[in-house]
């Protein structure tokens, strides 16, 4: 017998919104909810700040960025986290990860003083001190689409070179490498990190439908995008291609 | 830098800077000598609108009174506003300065400044290209309130500025403001500080807030209960009411009559594009400026329920569309037209908040003309949400007068 619908509300987790939200990432675990509801399915938002908050089931983690003065807080309260992630993540989870919300899961963040900020070690690589903040809009050409977002960080990421998330076509990404295609973000099976902040699936709905599909697919279900995140990603291409042919690309 | 003194009612700057480069100590002697001193009002928000009431507050307690009209032209525009100002003997007429500064030019000039009085308004998380964080913006303040010789005004909601009044020299009377638990219970996301103070000023420590509903508010003084009615809707003009009474009586000293106060700042127009309401071709139209994140969440908010005609206006001056979407939107429900350079980026987050947009026109004029042309609503004034940037194309396009310094 084919399933068809899960018994319950698919449950995204927002990990520490409080602490982790600066350009609202934090709204990837909404992108993911209503796209699910857009969808046929029930869907709702779990803002977890500790571990009295999570719930019995989760079918995907969004984690925000935040300011540097919340990096030490943000990481012990991640701390006692640690397995749940590493059961989500080894599990198919879908866990979207971005800008400190990233380096915090990494092996450590190199910081400016010299000091290191020890991380969950969860995936590979760690964040080191760039000579100059990165601002700016980024391009990424994926297997997931091309992604357009904005970047704003002030580390580089080092180690990722085994798996990005994709190749930079305009912006600064994971930063200068002495060799190779500059690349941006980093996977690890259904775990995606990446410095493009804000709002990247609602920008980029070929990722957020990837993750919902993977999702989808760990209760024997199959995602398919509703009618009106179709409507709703023509807008989303056309924020996105304004701003590719601002910097000199193609339109898709 | 030039291009920008040179807006129509931005005066000239050229004397400045010749001054600047004649006798560089012009500037800060000056500012330091009227007989009631200097006054700076800074802080991440509500600046330009406490520094506005002030000034009508002092103005109306009878005193001359000497202000910039943006934090802009700071430095080369002060001097030669203050040239204006000299007399034949050489003297600059006034009682008193009064100056907004902004965070970054303020720790850079206050240097040279011996502000008798220093008000702050708060600390919150905007302007993410010049200061990323709320620790390095509550730092240039604290800048700028360590030069203060007589009283540093606060907000005592804002545990940033709480926790800098603790820390200041014993030799500075500290004065706070702040909201009543009631107040701040209506605003269960808060009033848009990067932290909130955890708990509310008791009764008799400072101004008080004790009501705020639409224009009207209630300020409690040690003398007794006020009312006053606001230049524009929203709790953020009630707060930046009780920072200038504050600021006020801190400068006046036994002067300070809150009756007057309080008639001075109930008799003020409304601030240019908040809450500003203007009749174009016989059609009503609320504006509704928002400058940042906070500013933004309380102006939906403070909605009026039932706003059925809603265009908005996001331009070029956004330049991180992610900007945003820390707001909550879902409040405006129907948005007739998303507008400006950024109309895409606004009617996606709109779209995820459930907000129904019908239509997305980069264009502004054309929007602007689609919105006019619509039949007055059945309930609610027609209102446009704007950035600067569309506030800016707004009123060229309406031919209204134009705001070069609103900032």
């Amino acid at each position: 017998m084919t399933v068809t619908s899960l018994q319950r509300p698919f449950i995204v987790v927002s990990l520490l919104p409080r602490l982790l939200n600066t350009n609202g990432d934090a709204g990837n675990a909404r992108v993911l909810a209503q796209r699910i509801r857009w969808s046929g399915h029930d869907a709702q938002v779990v803002d977890v700040h500790s571990r009295a908050d999570l719930p019995e089931h989760v079918d995907a983690v969004s984690i925000g960025s935040g300011t540097d003065a919340a990096l030490l807080p943000a990481r012990d309260a991640l701390r006692t986290l640690v397995e749940e992630l590493r059961v989500w993540s080894n599990s198919g989870v879908p866990i979207l990860a971005v800008g400190t919300g990233w380096e915090l899961l990494s092996w450590g963040i190199d910081l400016a003083d010299g000091s290191v900020l020890e991380g969950l070690g969860l995936v590979a690589g760690q964040a080191v001190p760039r000579a100059t903040r990165a601002t700016d809009d980024i391009i990424v050409a994926s297997k997931y689409g091309r992604l357009i977002g904005f970047e704003n960080h002030a580390r580089d990421y080092v180690g990722a070179e085994a798996s990005p998330l994709g190749r930079v076509v305009y912006g600064s990404g994971n930063g200068d490498r002495a060799s190779g295609p500059r690349i941006e973000g980093l996977t690890m099976g259904e775990v995606f990190c990446t410095h493009l902040h804000g709002p990247v699936l609602a920008r980029n709905p070929g990722l957020a439908d990837h993750l919902l599909r993977a999702a989808f697919s760990r209760h024997g279900l199959e995602y398919s995008r509703g009618a009106r995140a179709g409507s709703v990603d023509a807008t989303a291409l056309a924020a996105r291609n304004q701003v590719a042919v601002r910097l000199g690309q193609s339109a898709e | 830098m030039l291009a920008r003194w040179r807006k129509p009612g931005g005066g000239s700057a050229i004397p400045g800077v010749v001054v600047n480069r004649i006798a560089p100590g012009f500037l800060a002697t000056t500012l330091n000598g009227f007989p009631l001193g200097l006054v700076i009002v800074t802080g991440s928000s509500g600046k330009s609108t406490t520094t506005k009431m002030l000034v009508a507050v002092l103005r109306a307690h009878g005193l001359s009174v000497f202000t910039n009209q943006s934090t802009a032209n700071i430095s080369q525009g002060l001097t030669s506003a203050l040239l204006e100002r000299v007399g034949l003997s050489g003297q600059i007429a006034g009682d008193v300065a009064v100056l907004e500064m902004d965070e970054g030019h303020g720790a850079l000039i206050a240097e040279s400044l011996t502000p008798r009085v220093v008000a702050l308004t708060n600390v919150m998380v905007d302007q993410i290209d010049r200061f990323h964080d709320s620790e390095m913006v509550a730092v240039l303040l604290a800048k700028i309130a360590a030069r203060a010789t007589e009283t540093v005004v606060l907000n005592a909601d804002d545990r940033y500025l709480a926790d800098l009044g603790s820390s200041l020299d014993a030799t500075v009377r500290v004065a706070r403001y702040g909201v009543t638990a009631e107040v701040l219970g209506q605003y269960p996301r808060g009033l848009g500080y990067a932290d909130t103070a955890a708990s509310r000023l008791s009764a008799g420590t400072g101004l008080q807030l004790t009501r705020a509903v639409g224009r009207d508010a209630d300020v409690q003084f040690p003398t007794g209960g006020h009312s006053i009615r606001l230049p524009a809707r929203g709790i953020h003009y009630a707060v930046d009411a009780v920072t200038a009474l504050s600021t006020a009586q801190a400068t006046l000293g036994e002067r300070f009559d809150p009756t007057i106060a309080c008639t001075a700042l109930s008799a003020m127009p409304a601030v240019f594009g908040r809450g500003e309401v203007v009749t174009v071709g016989g059609k009503t139209i609320e504006f509704v400026l928002v400058q940042n994140p906070s500013s933004f969440q309380l102006n939906v908010d403070s909605l009026e329920a039932g706003t059925e005609q809603i265009l908005v206006i996001i331009g070029s001056d956004v330049r991180d569309p992610s900007y945003f979407w820390p707001v909550d939107t879902s409040g405006l429900s129907h948005v007739l037209i998303a507008s400006g350079l950024k109309a895409h980026d606004i009617a996606l987050q709109l779209a995820y908040d459930n907000v129904a947009v019908d239509r997305v026109e980069p264009d502004v004029p054309t929007a602007l003309d689609a919105f006019l042309a619509l039949p007055d609503p059945a309930s609610g004034v027609k209102t446009i949400i704007f950035s600067a940037d569309g506030m800016r194309r707004t009123r060229a396009h309406l031919g209204l007068v134009s705001n070069a310094e609103e900032s």
